[in-house]
């Protein structure tokens, strides 16, 4: 799915940015490309892109 | 004839989601033909259109109500990169509206407005039906399997 119309950027191409750069926010995926730069629409659903690749089994601990 | 405010901003969302689902479809439809797929470029661009005939008449209802059709706001457009993912996509913003018809149609009851409740269920008929139509071809693909799917539509 694009995620950011206006320079062509997909769910996939930020899930990658994430899992090899280690991109962990907006601010850090800026670094890369060139997301949010034009009308803004998309750092919602990319912020929610990001946070939903991060979330692995190493981020819960077993308390059983 | 002056409505409330409570109704005017109603109808003003609904009018930014149709006019971003105008774009939605008219895009996902030219996608559809430069990919050769002409049935569904056929019915996504005949949604398109009459997502453009329903703005008109929530214009037509917010100015007969002396507000003001807010044009200018424009929600987040949700476009796939293949027919599995526009098809999923396209749900996902059919079901949004939906939602959003029943809320204002809700709405309407509450401020005995039943005029507009006409209007907005008229619409809800279309958005609920062009639903079905989009569960019948993720059952298709389901079903089919996606080579067999894209082949009949050509």
């Amino acid at each position: 799915m694009f995620v950011c119309l206006c320079k062509g950027i997909t769910d996939s191409d930020i899930q990658q940015l994430v899992l090899e750069h280690g991109v962990g926010s907006i601010r850090e995926l800026k670094q890369h490309v060139a997301l949010g730069s034009e009308c803004g629409t998309c750092t919602k659903v990319a912020q929610m892109v990001i946070d939903n690749t991060i979330i692995d089994e190493t981020l819960f601990k077993n308390v059983g | 004839m002056q409505s409330t405010s409570t109704i005017l901003s109603m109808l003003n969302e609904v009018l930014t989601t149709e006019l971003t689902s105008i774009n939605q479809y008219f895009l996902h439809a030219r996608m559809y033909k430069n990919w050769g797929f002409n049935t569904l470029n056929d019915k996504c661009y005949k949604k398109s259109i009459m997502d453009m005939k329903q703005a008109d008449k929530l214009i037509e209802r917010i100015l007969f109500l002396e507000g003001l059709p807010n044009l200018q706001r424009l929600g987040a457009l949700s476009i796939g990169e293949h027919t599995v993912e526009m098809i999923k996509c396209d749900t996902g913003v059919q079901i949004t509206q939906i939602e959003q018809m029943k809320t204002a149609i809700a709405l309407c009851e509450t401020e005995k407005d039943y005029v507009t409740r006409e209007l907005l269920t008229e619409i809800l008929e279309h958005e609920e039906e062009h639903l079905d139509w989009l569960e019948t071809q993720d059952y298709q693909i389901q079903n089919m399997g996606i080579d067999k799917y894209l082949q009949a539509q050509l």
